[in-house]
C-alpha cells in the first residue's frame, strides 16, 4: 500500500505551458463552452494543468485541467467524493497538490514555486460550507479583520467597507451581532461579505448552501447571483443547486471520480449532456 | 627572707579575699532595704497577661535589711499610669507574724508615699498592694522604683523586676469586651466551639494572619502571570514541528506534572543553597509556584488551542492572514474564552498550594497560623487561615460556575441578541422570520477584539462553536 502511495505521489506531469501558448489553447478549448465574453489576447485568471491530488492511498484528483477567465462564473457539479471541493481547495492551497500546476494570473503557485501563500490567498476569497465565521467577533468585525490585518487598512476605512459589504448582503442591521446570534443563512452571507471585502480576483464557493436549512438557501443564492450579475466577480462555485447553475453559471463543469467528465454551457450540459454519467447525475437530481 | 615572702603572699591573698568580699557584700551593705518582688495581678480574662489601661493590683514587697529602721517608703509608678492611693493595703510581716503598724498613704503625681507610724525593724517584710492601678495603655516592660527613709536619711530603692504589660490596642479592647460577654463564655464552654472557633482567638488570629495572607496573595499574583507566559511558551513548544523542541516541552511538562509540588519545593529550597545559589525565600517561592503552574497551564492552553476547529484556521488563511496573525487575532481569543474556567480552577489550586511553602520557612498564611496554634494550643488560628483562603477561593469558584453556565448557554445559541441598529425591517430579511419578534437589551460592543475583548466576551455575548469539553484541561497523555 505504501509503495502505491509513493507511486501516486510521483505522478509525472509535463511542465506548465508558457503563458501565451496556454492562453491560446485555453481560448481554443473554452470559447464554445462558456457564456464568458472573450476579449482578444485575454489570459485566464486561474489555470489548472494536470492537477493531481492524493490522500494517502486515495487518488482524489486525476489530471484535472481547467481554466477560469476573469468575470466568469464556473459552477462545478458532481456527486459527493468526486473531488470538486478538493480541486477548489487546491486553488488557494488549503490542500497541497500532489502533482500538476496551478497558475494564478500566469504565476505558478504549485510545486517548487516559491510563492508567498498568504499574499496569494489575499487574491482568492473563499466561502466555506460551514461558514467558519470567527465566533468571538461581531459580523462587522468579521468583515473588518482581514482588511485590517492583511490589507493594513485603518479601522474607520475597514469599518466603512464592512458596513458597505454587509449592506450589500442585506445585513447592515445585523452588523453588531455575534455569529451565534445569526441564522445559518445570515452567517453565510456575512462570510460572503467577509470574502468580498478583500476584493479578491476570484471567489471560491465550497458548497455554500449545503449546510443550510432549505428556507435559508434562497437568501444566500440571491447574494451570489447579485455578485455574479452585478458585481462582475470571478466565481468558482461548487454546489448542488441546479437552478443556480442553470441561471447564473457561464459554464458548468461536471466532475466524477476526480476527473472533469464534461463541461460546457449550462443549457447544453443540463439539456443535452454528452456523457452518460452526467446525464445520470442530472437525471437523478431532477428526479429528486 | 623566706618568712617575709610568705607573709607577703598571705597579705596578698587576704587583700584579694577582702576585695572579693567587699565586691560581693557591697550591694547588700549599701542597701538597707531590698525589693523582693513587684507583680501585677493579671487582668486578661482567661489569660495571665497584664493589659495596659485596665485596672489591676500592683503588689510590691521589700525587706528591711540589718541595721536600719524604715519609717517611710515612696514608690514611683510609671508615667501615664494611674492608681488610687487611698485604698493601698499595707502589710508588715516579721517572719510569719503580722505586725500591726499604722501607715498613712499619700499620693502626689505618680508617687505613692507610705508613712509608717513606727519604724519598721530590720528583717521585716513590707508588702504594699496598690489597688485600682492602671498601667500605661501602650504597654511595655515597667520596673517600680522608689525611695525609703531611715535614721540614716533617704535612700533609693533598687528597681523591682520589670512587669511586662500588654498594649491595650483597639483589638485588645475588643478581646477584653468579648471576654466579658456571657455568650462568649457559654460558647467557649463547649469543648468543640472553644477549641475550633474561640471568638477572641479568631479575632486576634485574623489580625495576626493578615500579613501572611498578603504574602500568599503576592506570591500567587506575581507567580501566575509568569506561569501563564511560560505555559503559553511550552504549549507552543509542545505543538512545534521540530521534534527536539517538542521533546523539551514534553519533558518539562511531564516532569513537573508528574512530581509533587512539595518535592519540587524541597529540591529548590534545599538544593539551590547547597550549590551556592541563595535567593530570597519569597522570590524563590514565586519561582517554584510559577514553574509548577506553567506545566499545568501549558497543557490547558495546548488542549484549548487544539480544540479550535480547523475551519477557523482555514478561514483566517483564506483571508491571507499569516500564522502569527491567525494565532493572535483568531485562535488565542477563542482559546482564552474556552480555558477561563480551567485556568481559574488552576489559579485556585496554585493559591492554596502556596501553603506548602510554609514547610520551608516562607512566612505565609499557613506558617503564621501554625505558629499561633502552637502558642495558643488552640485550633482557631487554623480556622482563621481557612477563612482567609476561602475569601479568595469562594468568589473564584463562583466565577468559574458563571462562566461555564454562560458558555453552555452561548453554545446552544441562546445568547442575548443586541438590538438591530437603525430601523430594522424584518420583512426585508426573508431568511429569519423568527428574528422579527426578538427585541432584547442592547449590549454595547465597542468593537474591541483580541485577547482582552475575548476575556470579557463570556460576559458580553455568545459563541456558536462547541468546545470539546473532553479535551479541555484534561490529562490527555500519559507520562
Amino acid at each position: 500500500m505504501r509503495s502505491r502511495n509513493k507511486h501516486v505521489a510521483m505522478v509525472e506531469t509535463p511542465d506548465a505551458l508558457p503563458a501565451d501558448a496556454a492562453a491560446a489553447a485555453a481560448f481554443e478549448h473554452d470559447h464554445v463552452l462558456s457564456r464568458h465574453h472573450f476579449t482578444p489576447g485575454e489570459h485566464p485568471v486561474v489555470r489548472i494543468e494536470h492537477l493531481n491530488k492524493a490522500f494517502d492511498e486515495t487518488q482524489v484528483l486525476k489530471d484535472v485541467n481547467l481554466d477560469i477567465w476573469g468575470g466568469e462564473v464556473v459552477v462545478v457539479l458532481g456527486p459527493s467524493g468526486s473531488g470538486k471541493s478538493t480541486m477548489l481547495r487546491c486553488i488557494n492551497l488549503l490542500e497541497k497538490p500532489t502533482a500538476g500546476h496551478i497558475l494564478i494570473n500566469d504565476v505558478e503557485i504549485t510545486g517548487t514555486a516559491k510563492t508567498d501563500v498568504n499574499k496569494l490567498r489575499e487574491k482568492l476569497g473563499m466561502v466555506f460550507q460551514s461558514f467558519n465565521l470567527f465566533p468571538h467577533l461581531t459580523a462587522k468585525e468579521n468583515v473588518m479583520i482581514g482588511q485590517m490585518k492583511v490589507l493594513k487598512k485603518g479601522k474607520a476605512e475597514a469599518e466603512a467597507e464592512a458596513i458597505r459589504q454587509l449592506d450589500a448582503v442585506g445585513l447592515a442591521d445585523r452588523a453588531d451581532f455575534k455569529p451565534a446570534q445569526l441564522s445559518g443563512g445570515q452567517q453565510q452571507r456575512v462570510a460572503i461579505a467577509r470574502a468580498v471585502a478583500m476584493h479578491p480576483d476570484v471567489l471560491l464557493f465550497d458548497e455554500p448552501t449545503s449546510a443550510l436549512d432549505p428556507e435559508l438557501v434562497r437568501g444566500v443564492l440571491d447574494v451570489m447571483r447579485d455578485l455574479a450579475e452585478n458585481g462582475g466577480m470571478t466565481m468558482v462555485v461548487v454546489t448542488h443547486e441546479m437552478g443556480f447553475a442553470r441561471d447564473v453559471a457561464d459554464r458548468v463543469v461536471f466532475m466524477e471520480d476526480g476527473v472533469v467528465v464534461e463541461q460546457g454551457l449550462p443549457e447544453n450540459v443540463f439539456d443535452h449532456p454528452v456523457n452518460e454519467r452526467t446525464a445520470a447525475f442530472i437525471g437523478n437530481i431532477a428526479d429528486a | 627572707m623566706r618568712a617575709c615572702g610568705r607573709a607577703l603572699i598571705v597579705a596578698l591573698t587576704c587583700t584579694l579575699l577582702a576585695l572579693g568580699i567587699t565586691f560581693v557584700a557591697a550591694p547588700i551593705s549599701a542597701q538597707a532595704m531590698t525589693c523582693d518582688k513587684a507583680t501585677a495581678r493579671p487582668n486578661e480574662d482567661g489569660g495571665s497577661g497584664v493589659i495596659g489601661g485596665e485596672t489591676t493590683r500592683l503588689t510590691w514587697e521589700g525587706t528591711v535589711e540589718s541595721g536600719e529602721d524604715v519609717t517611710k517608703v515612696t514608690l514611683t509608678i510609671p508615667d501615664d499610669g494611674t492608681f488610687d492611693g487611698s485604698t493601698t493595703r499595707v502589710t508588715v510581716l516579721d517572719g510569719l507574724t503580722r505586725m500591726s503598724v499604722e501607715a498613712e498613704t499619700k499620693t502626689s503625681g505618680n508617687t505613692l508615699e507610705v508613712d509608717f507610724s513606727q519604724a519598721i525593724p530590720e528583717g521585716s517584710l513590707v508588702r504594699l498592694e496598690v489597688t485600682n492601678m492602671c498601667f500605661p495603655v501602650e504597654g511595655g516592660d515597667y520596673a517600680i522604683s522608689g525611695t525609703y527613709e531611715s535614721q540614716a536619711g533617704t535612700s533609693a530603692l533598687p528597681d523591682s523586676p520589670s512587669i511586662s504589660v500588654i498594649a491595650n490596642t483597639p483589638l485588645q479592647r475588643a478581646v477584653t469586651w468579648l471576654d466579658g460577654q456571657s455568650w462568649v463564655q457559654a460558647w467557649n464552654s463547649n469543648q468543640f466551639l472553644g477549641m475550633f472557633f474561640k471568638p477572641q482567638l479568631l479575632l486576634t488570629s485574623f489580625v495576626s494572619l493578615f500579613g501572611g495572607w498578603l504574602v500568599c496573595l503576592v506570591i500567587v499574583i506575581v507567580a501566575y502571570p509568569i506561569a501563564i507566559l511560560l505555559g503559553l511558551a511550552f504549549a507552543f513548544m509542545k505543538m512545534a514541528k521540530h521534534k527536539v523542541v517538542r521533546a523539551i516541552a514534553v519533558t518539562y511538562i511531564n516532569i513537573l506534572r508528574g512530581t509533587p509540588l512539595f518535592l519540587q519545593i524541597y529540591i529548590m529550597f534545599f538544593g539551590l543553597p547547597m550549590v551556592g545559589v541563595n535567593i530570597d525565600n519569597n522570590v524563590l517561592g514565586v519561582i517554584v509556584m510559577a514553574v509548577n503552574s506553567s506545566a499545568y497551564l501549558a497543557e490547558i492552553f495546548r488542549a484549548g488551542i487544539q480544540s479550535i476547529p480547523t475551519g477557523q484556521y482555514e478561514a483566517a488563511a483564506s483571508l491571507g492572514m499569516n500564522g502569527a496573525q491567525t494565532m493572535v487575532s483568531i485562535i488565542l481569543p477563542q482559546t482564552v474564552r474556552r480555558v477561563i474556567p480551567t485556568v481559574t480552577s488552576d489559579f485556585i489550586t496554585s493559591y492554596k498550594d502556596t501553603s506548602l511553602l510554609s514547610s520551608v520557612g516562607v512566612m505565609e498564611l499557613m506558617m503564621f497560623s501554625k505558629n499561633l496554634t502552637t502558642v495558643s494550643g488552640n485550633i482557631t488560628p487554623y480556622m482563621a487561615a481557612a477563612i482567609y483562603y476561602l475569601i479568595v477561593t469562594l468568589p473564584l469558584i463562583k466565577v468559574v460556575g458563571i462562566v461555564e453556565r454562560r458558555m453552555a448557554r452561548s453554545e446552544s445559541g441562546g445568547g442575548p441578541r443586541p438590538k438591530a441598529k437603525g430601523s430594522a425591517t424584518p420583512a426585508a430579511d426573508p431568511s429569519t422570520p423568527a428574528m422579527a419578534s426578538v427585541h432584547c437589551e442592547a449590549t454595547e460592543d465597542d468593537g474591541v477584539h483580541g485577547v482582552i475583548g475575548a476575556l470579557t466576551a463570556p460576559f458580553r455575548s455568545a459563541s456558536s462553536v462547541t468546545p470539546r469539553h473532553d479535551e479541555m484541561g484534561g490529562v490527555p497523555d500519559a507520562l
